[in-house]
Parts: C-alpha cells; structure tokens; sequence
C-alpha cells in the first residue's frame, strides 16, 4: 500500500508545493506529511492536509489525485520515493529533481525539472515522466537524471542543460537545447534544432535501445519497433556554448 | 590408482574412480556482449575469450556461458554471455579492460554490459575504456547504472562503467579414460556438449576438452609450474607410475570453471553421465593431494546425487 492524497475539493487559487516532498518523506505517516507547509498564492501559508485528503501506510510511495493545474511545484527537490500524479500539474513540477520517480498522467505546466529562479541547476538526479505535455524550459539547466514527455514539449525545452537526458514523444517547440553544454534530446517528433546546432550524421545510437527498452519495461511506455530500430539525426550544439550535446531526431529516412 | 576400485560404482559399465577433483577459488565476472545479429555477437565473444584456457599460461579464463535471446539482452538485441576468471581480483579488472578494449570495442555493432548487476564488489571497466574517446566519449546514467558512449568510426561503442565481480570456482575437472582415441574423443564430444549452455558454467579449453593435462611443478626442470601428467599418458605406461587401468589407450580431461560449487557438481553429473559410454573404461579426477585447492568434488558423491 502507498499514500493517497486526494485533493478535497477544487484549488480556487494557485498553490506552492515545494516543500510537501523535499528532503526525506518516504516513511514519513499519511498524518505526518499532512503537516507539511504548503503556500497558497492569495492566502498564504497552509498545511497539506488542509488542502489534501491522506490516507494509507508510507511504502515510498505517494499518489496524488484531483484537478491540480494550480498545484505548483509538486516533487520539487525531490530525492527519493515514487510520487505519482492522476492528471495535469501546474507550474515547476520536479523542480530541481535530485532522486526518486515522478511520474504524472497528464499535462505539466511550464518548466518541469527545470531550475529554480535565479539558479543554473535544474534537475540532478531522478527520473521525471511526463504521460501528457509539457510547457515552456522543461528541463532547462538538467544537470543530471531523465525526463520523458510523451506528447508535445513546449519551446525552450532543455534550455541551457548541463547533462542528462530528455525524450520526447512528440513535437518539440522551438528553441530546444538552446545554450546547452551537453546533455541529450531525443525526439520523436517534429524537432527544429536552434542555429547554433550542426547535422554531424545519421545513425542508431545503441545507448538509446537500452534506455528506451527499459522505459518500456519499467514505466510500460509505448516504445515502438521504430524507435528501438529507427535511425536517428544528430545534431551538435549548442556551439554558442560547449558544443557537447546533441539533438537526436529520430527520421523515418 | 585408488585401491578402493574393487568398491564397484559403474555407470553403463563405465567404472567410477574412488577419487575427486580438486579445484580452486577465482574470481569471475560475467559480460553480456549484444550486436545488431547474432553473428557479430558470435564474432566478439570468440575473439573476447580466445586464449583464455589456463591462468597458467593465459593470465584469464574464460568461456562463453551461453546465447542469450534479444528478449533477454538490455538493448534487446541478440547476446551472448560470457564468463572471465582470474586468481585475484586486481588481475580481473586489468583482463577485463585489455580484452574488452581489444576485442569487443573493435567488433563492429556491439555493446557490452555487466551481467553481475548484485556483485557488491565492482571494477571499473568502461571507467577506463572511455579515454579511447579521446574527450569525446559522453556518459549516461541509465537505471543508476553509468555508461559510456564512445565514439568510433562506424558510430558509438556502449560500455558499463563497472563489472560486478563474484568468488567463483575454477579447475572442476574429470577424466576419461578410454580403450581408443577414438573413443575418448566421442565421450569427451558428448560430455562436454551435455554441459554446454548450462548457467553459471563454461568449459575454458578448446571444444570443453583438454587432451594435456598437467601435473603441479616438473621432473626436470624445477622452474617449471606444470608438465605433463605423466601418471595419465598411456605412452609412459611402462615409465613412469602409471595410473591408468589396464586397456586405457587414451585419456581426455573435461575442466570445468562455475559461479560456485554446486553449479560445477551439477555439470559435472551431466557431463560424466553422458561420457560413460562403450569403449569408456574409467572416469577418474585431477587432483593435488588436496592440498592447494580448498574445493573437492568426489566423483562417486556426485554421481549418487550428493552433493561433491
């Protein structure tokens, strides 16, 4: 068994969740995590179990459910333990993401995994999932980890990512892995790699066969014949900066 | 020969000697190699264990443990698994390194992955491998484990940064002597192709069989370690002290490397049972005394099911 959170009722404002995961949690009770400090946008200050419902033993693992577009922030700092979200999440989600899995069925708002304002260092660890789209800067400054995007990512994606991995389902907005230093972005879909990335060749990378293998494996993705055996188009960039990353889009050619 | 050959043990009519094999701890470690098909797998791994049958002479043991389906390899695609074993664990990593670097780095299409993930003791393989990149090489952490992606000319070499490392077993071993050459060979065919493919097992000589086995240190030449077991050698029958029964023409010797002692007794049940065959007169062991290997696999325990 894991821990529910069931939102008790519509969010009428924007809330910050920042701190309900970070740092350790993982065997933290239901009534525990209740107390966590939450910030409402209009009224301040609050506690998680004011806004969620909690119930069930800790086990690592955590399943939000309810309409949360206005939860912001959820699994930010995150570094251990499996938070899994039943539908859209607002701003920042994985914010900074150091360990542990987050996987969300459905839309993340704008900068999932990325950096904290004012910070270089987005995500350093862990594993974000995202089953829906994501918005603007997801993973931008990664330093480590993976996040996933099953369906559109929004422009800026990866923006000045310092390593790691991010896949993308489908399209990629514009400007993605612009001012990288390494890092990758696999995509599936329709990508437009910034000026500052250079077509270097055409090839199967087999490192991505094994992570998608496992993405199918372990979080039941709709990896296809064609991505494990398609050919992919790598670009390297972004040279405004190191130049060490790439782009790798996957061509039916 | 044991004076207990009275105490009658046969299979098929195949006497079983009163005796055991003598073998010794190494340390192995296990690599998955993959490639776009299975001839290229096959390519590497051959070439990944070639001269590997003796730490004697080879400084490594190895043997190709079994095939491995797609369905079974990380990347999914065709595999081979392939055991390596040294004496020390510092020889391990430095074998591994040489000959992977040489042999599966060279192989085109290939990717080459631990296949000993719970080994609490690792060695860093891919950790040294990637400055053949020159630079260039990127790193990817994939399920907590670290890979390399090193660039090569036909495209990219994947290697794990590290290898688990094991306490295994090495020189399981029996002998079969039988009436003709031929028919030594024939048992020796089937012994060791019983034993092919079993997990946790490989045969590190030339078709699973030896036809030299060695004794500890040498008559004549005092530096030597091993010469020749002459107390086997059916020429030397009227020289030396013999200890081959009367009507054994020639001897074969099946040595057997393991993940532990209860996968080498198993292979080696199989494999005596399936060399006692006609024209097989006795299934003896290579031993030392007792005295340098602390693992002992009496043949009559195993054969009747205990363990050796």
């Amino acid at each position: 068994m894991s821990i529910l959170a069931k939102l008790k009722g519509p969010l009428s404002q924007r809330v910050d969740l920042s701190e309900v995961l970070a740092g350790s949690w993982a065997t933290l009770s239901a009534r525990e995590l209740s107390g966590r400090r939450v910030y409402l946008e209009r009224d301040g200050g609050a506690r998680l179990g004011d806004l969620f419902e909690l119930a069930g033993s800790p086990e690592g693992r955590i399943r939000f459910v309810g309409q949360l577009d206005q939860a912001d922030r959820l699994g930010a700092v995150l570094t251990e333990g499996e938070v899994i979200v039943e539908g859209n999440v607002g701003r920042e989600a994985g914010l900074a993401q150091a360990g542990g899995r987050l996987d969300i069925n459905g839309d993340a708002g704008p900068r999932a995994g990325a950096a904290p304002p004012g910070f270089k260092r987005g995500m350093t660890g862990g594993e974000l999932i995202v089953r829906g789209s994501a918005g603007a800067e997801a993973g931008g400054g990664m330093r480590r980890g993976l996040l996933v995007i099953l369906r559109a990512a929004g422009d800026r994606t990866g923006l000045g990512m310092i390593a790691g991995t991010i896949v993308v389902f489908g399209a990629v907005g514009a400007d993605a892995g612009l001012w990288s230093k390494r890092g990758s972005i696999v995509a599936f879909g329709q990508v437009s790699p910034p000026p500052t990335y250079f077509y270097a060749c055409t090839f199967q990378p087999t490192y991505l066969r094994l992570l998608l293998t496992r993405l199918r494996s372990s979080y039941g993705l709709p990896v296809q014949p064609r991505h494990l055996n398609g050919q992919y188009r790598r670009y390297s960039g972004d040279m405004a900066e190191l130049g060490k990353g790439e782009i790798l889009a996957w061509t039916s050619k | 020969m044991s004076p207990s050959r009275s105490d009658v043990m046969k299979i098929r009519g195949v006497f079983i000697e009163d005796t055991f094999a003598e073998a010794f701890t190494m340390r192995v470690a296990r690599i998955i190699i993959t490639a776009r098909s299975a001839r290229w797998v096959r390519a590497a791994a051959l070439k990944l264990t070639g001269f590997a049958t003796s730490v004697i002479g080879c400084k490594v043991e190895a043997g190709i443990e079994r095939e491995l389906p797609a369905k079974e390899t990380p990347d999914g695609r065709p595999g081979v698994s392939v055991l390596m074993m040294t004496m020390g664990k510092d020889d391990l990593g430095k074998r591994l390194i040489e000959r992977i670097g040489q042999t599966v780095l060279t192989c085109p299409t290939t990717a080459c992955y631990d296949g000993l993930p719970e080994a609490p003791d690792r060695v860093g393989v891919g950790s040294a491998l990637r400055f053949f990149g020159d630079g260039f090489q990127i790193s990817k952490v994939i399920a907590g484990q670290r890979f390399w992606r090193i660039p090569v000319m036909e495209g990219e070499f994947l290697v794990q940064e590290k290898f688990g490392m094991l306490k295994g077993v090495g020189g399981g071993n029996f002998l079969i002597l039988a009436r003709s050459a031929d028919a030594a060979l024939e048992a020796a065919e089937a012994a060791a192709d019983s034993m092919s493919a079993r997990p946790g097992v490989i045969l590190p000589f030339p078709g699973g069989v030896v036809r030299s086995g060695s004794k500890v240190g040498a008559r004549r030449i005092k530096s030597m370690i091993a010469s020749t077991n002459d107390a086997f050698c059916p020429t030397l029958r009227a020289v030396t002290a013999s200890a081959l029964p009367e009507g054994v023409n020639s001897v074969l010797e099946i040595v057997i490397n393991g993940v532990d002692t209860n996968t080498i007794a198993s292979a080696m049940k199989t494999g005596i049972d399936a060399a006692c065959r006609d024209g097989v007169v006795a299934i003896s062991a290579g031993n030392y005394g007792g005295k340098l290997g602390p693992h002992h696999f009496y043949l009559r325990k195993i054969m009747s099911g205990a363990s050796g």
